[in-house]
C-alpha cells in the first residue's frame, strides 16, 4: 500500500471523528480527534496500520492543553501525527499503554511536567523529578511559579 | 613539598563524573584523553571506578537528583581526592541556574579546586586547569580533601 | 646461615624487590611501546613507580558488607605467589643445581595464583561489576590453563625431566616443529594469563569500571599492580627458560644476549597485539582456547612424543 491508500485508510476509519486533517508536506500528516477516540485511533495505528509510536509530546497552549502522538509508518517513509486538546483545568485523557507499552515511560514524564491524568495507566510515577516533589506542582505549564 | 603531594601530583587517576549534563563538556573531555592530547606524559589516566580516583572532573548541571549521587560518590573516593569542575555548569548552572530541577551547584556542598570555564572549554583549557591545580599543590597554595561529607568535613 | 641467605633471596633477589623493580619497568616499557603504537610520548621512566607510591598514600576502603579479611589477603597471596615463582625461577637460571625435581610443576602451581588471588577479591567485594569480573576470570582461567600445560609438557617430553636445571642444559625445545608450536601456544596463553586485550575481559575498564578491581583502592591496589607488572616480567622469563632451555642456561654471553633478546621480543609481541587488537567476549575466548589453541597444543605434544 503506499502513502496515499494508507491516508485514506485511516480517514475512512475515523470518518465523522476526525475533527481536522492537514497535510503539511507530503510526507507529514496531522490529525486532530477528540480525546475519547485517542485510544481507538492508537488502536487503529498500531495494530492494524502497524506504524510505531515515534513519541508523544505535550503542550501547554494558553487555550488547552495537548497531546500529540507521532507515529511513524517506515515503510512508507512518513509521519502521522495525531493532535488532541484537554482542558486546561482538568486535563484527563485514557492512557494508550495497554494498546502499545512504548508508551508507558512518556506518559510517566507528561503526567510528571504537565499534569495530564492519564487513566488506566500502570505504573504512573515520577520518572525525571525527584520522588518527593511537591504534588500538585508542573513545571512545564506556563502558570508554575517557583516556590 | 611532602611524599603525598610529591607521589599524588605525579600520578593522577583521572575520572568522568558527569550529571545530567548536555554532553558537550563531556566529549570535549573524552577529546582530552585521546592521544592527540596524551595526558600519560603528565602521568595522568582515565579510571573507571570511583575508588581508583584521585582527579574529579565534574560536568553537567547537577540536578535534584544528581546531586544525592554525586554526594555518595564523593564520599566513596578514597581521600586525598581533587575535584575540578569542567564548564560553566558546575560552576554556576549557566542557563539552569534557578530551574525548577537545580538546586545549588556542587560548589555549595563540595570543595572544587579549579573551574575551568567554557561551554564547552576546549581540551587545552581543561589541561590547563589541571596543570594548575597540580602547581599549586606543589607550592602549598593548596591542599587536596582528606575528608568525606558524610563525616562533617566539608572545606578544608 | 643458609636459611637467612634463602630468605635474603627471597626477598631482595632474585626475589620481591627484584622482580617488583623490573616488572614495574617492564610495565613502564610496555606503555612506552603503547605510546608510540598510539602516536604519541606517553609516561616517563619513573612512572609505575610513582603509579604504586601513590596508591601507598590513599585510604583503603573495605566495603561494608563484606568479608573484610578475605578482601584485604587477595592481593597478598598473588604477591607472594609471583615472588617464590620468581625467586625459584631465578635461583635455577642463575645456578641450575639449585633447581629441584618437580620445580616446573611448582612453578605452574604458583603462576596460577595470582588468578586466583583476583578470583577470591573480586567475590570478597560484593559487587555485581566486580563478581561479573570474577566469574569471567574464573572461566577464563579454565579456559587458557589447559593449553598452557600441555605446551609446557613438549620441553619436558623432550628433556624427559621436569626439573628446570635439566631443561636449562638440554639443547633449546624451539629447534624442533613441535618446540616451535608449543611457543606459539604458550605466547597465546601467556596472553591471556596477562589480561591483555583480547582478552582482557575480567577487567573490561570501560564495560565493568575496573571489573574485578572494582572496589579495591590504597594499598591492596597497589599490591594487585605490583603482583601484575611482576607476571609482566616473569612470564616471558618463564617461558624463555622453558622453551630455549639450553641456548639460555649456559651461562656465556651469548646465552643472555639470547635470552634478553627472546624475553623482549615476546614483550614487545604482546603489546602490539594488545594495542592491534579489539576485546573478544569470554565465551569466545574459552571456544578459542579450547578449540584452536588446544588442538595445536596436542598436535605439538604429540609430535614432540615420536620425536619431532
Amino acid at each position: 500500500m503506499n502513502r496515499d491508500d494508507t491516508i485514506e485508510r485511516i480517514r475512512e476509519a475515523l470518518g465523522k471523528r476526525l475533527l481536522d486533517f492537514e497535510r503539511k508536506t507530503s510526507s507529514r500528516i496531522f490529525l486532530e480527534v477528540a480525546p475519547d477516540t485517542v485510544p481507538d485511533v492508537s488502536r487503529l495505528m498500531f495494530e492494524e496500520i502497524e506504524a510505531r509510536l515515534q513519541t508523544a509530546s505535550g503542550v501547554d497552549t494558553r487555550d488547552a492543553i495537548e497531546i500529540l502522538y507521532h507515529w511513524a509508518l517506515d515503510r512508507l517513509d512518513c509521519v502521522v501525527t495525531v493532535r488532541t486538546r484537554l482542558d486546561r483545568h482538568n486535563p484527563e485523557i485514557e492512557s494508550i499503554t495497554p494498546v502499545c507499552v512504548a508508551a508507558e515511560w512518556v506518559e510517566r514524564e507528561m503526567w510528571e511536567l504537565l499534569g495530564i491524568r492519564f487513566r488506566n495507566h500502570p505504573d504512573l510515577r515520577h520518572l525525571l523529578l525527584d520522588d518527593d516533589w511537591p504534588a500538585g506542582k508542573f513545571p512545564l505549564r506556563r502558570d508554575y511559579e517557583e516556590g | 613539598m611532602s611524599f603525598a603531594i610529591q607521589a599524588l601530583t605525579r600520578s593522577l587517576n583521572v575520572f568522568h563524573l558527569a550529571g545530567s549534563a548536555c554532553n558537550n563538556c563531556d566529549i570535549e573531555i573524552l577529546d582530552a584523553l585521546t592521544p592527540k592530547y596524551d595526558i600519560e606524559r603528565f602521568g595522568m589516566t582515565l579510571v573507571g571506578s570511583i575508588r581508583h580516583a584521585d582527579l574529579i572532573l565534574l560536568s553537567g548541571v547537577f540536578n535534584k537528583k544528581a546531586a544525592e549521587r554525586l554526594k555518595i560518590l564523593y564520599d566513596q573516593a578514597p581521600k586525598p581526592i581533587l575535584v575540578i569542575a569542567v564548564g560553566g555548569c558546575p560552576a554556576t548552572g549557566i542557563i539552569f541556574r534557578g530551574s525548577y530541577n537545580c538546586d545549588a551547584p556542587p560548589s555549595d556542598y563540595l570543595p572544587i579546586d579549579a573551574f575551568v570555564p567554557g561551554c564547552p572549554p576546549k581540551p587545552e583549557a581543561i589541561i590547563s586547569g589541571v596543570i594548575k591545580v597540580i602547581g599549586r599543590l606543589r607550592s602549598g597554595e593548596a591542599r587536596p580533601a582528606y575528608e568525606n561529607l558524610a563525616s562533617g568535613g566539608h572545606y578544608r | 646461615m643458609s636459611d637467612v641467605w634463602t630468605i635474603t633471596q627471597f626477598l631482595v633477589f632474585p626475589g620481591l624487590v627484584f622482580t617488583a623493580a623490573a616488572g614495574l619497568l617492564t610495565s613502564w616499557l610496555d606503555r612506552k611501546v603503547t605510546a608510540w603504537v598510539q602516536m604519541r610520548v606517553g609516561p616517563p621512566l619513573a612512572q609505575p613507580f610513582y603509579d604504586i607510591a601513590k596508591l601507598m598514600i590513599k585510604e583503603t576502603c573495605v566495603p561494608a558488607n563484606g568479608s573484610i579479611g578475605l578482601f584485604l589477603f587477595a592481593p597478598l597471596l598473588g604477591f607472594a605467589a609471583m615472588a617464590l615463582a620468581s625467586t625459584i625461577l631465578w635461583r635455577a637460571l642463575i645456578d641450575p643445581e639449585t633447581a629441584f625435581v618437580g620445580d616446573l610443576i611448582v612453578l605452574l602451581y604458583l603462576l596460577a595464583m595470582p588468578a586466583l588471588g583476583v578470583i577470591l577479591g573480586s567475590f570478597a567485594s560484593r559487587n555485581p561489576l566486580a563478581s561479573l569480573g570474577g566469574s569471567r576470570e574464573v572461566k577464563l582461567m579454565i579456559a587458557y590453563e589447559l593449553p598452557l600445560v600441555l605446551a609446557v609438557i613438549v620441553p619436558v617430553i623432550q628433556v624427559g625431566s621436569i626439573r628446570l636445571g635439566d631443561i636449562l642444559a638440554a639443547p633449546a625445545a624451539v629447534a624442533s616443529p613441535s618446540g616451535v608450536l608449543a611457543l606459539l601456544v604458550a605466547a597465546t596463553c601467556m596472553q591471556a594469563k596477562l589480561s591483555s586485550v583480547p582478552f582482557d575481559m575480567p577487567e573490561a575498564e570501560t564495560e565493568l569500571s575496573g571489573g574485578a578491581y572494582i572496589e579495591y583502592s590504597g594499598p591492596p591496589l597497589a599490591m594487585f599492580k605490583l603482583t601484575r607488572a611482576m607476571m609482566l616480567f616473569t612470564m616471558p622469563v618463564f617461558l624463555v627458560v622453558v622453551f630455549l632451555g639450553g641456548t639460555v642456561g649456559s651461562g656465556t654471553w651469548e646465552s643472555a644476549a639470547a635470552g634478553v633478546g627472546t624475553w623482549l621480543l615476546l614483550i614487545v609481541l604482546m603489546v602490539v597485539i594488545r594495542n592491534t587488537t579489539p576485546r573478544v567476549r569470554i565465551d569466545q575466548a574459552v571456544r578459542f582456547f579450547w578449540g584452536p589453541v588446544t588442538l595445536v597444543a596436542l598436535v605439538a605434544a604429540g609430535l614432540a612424543w615420536i620425536g619431532w
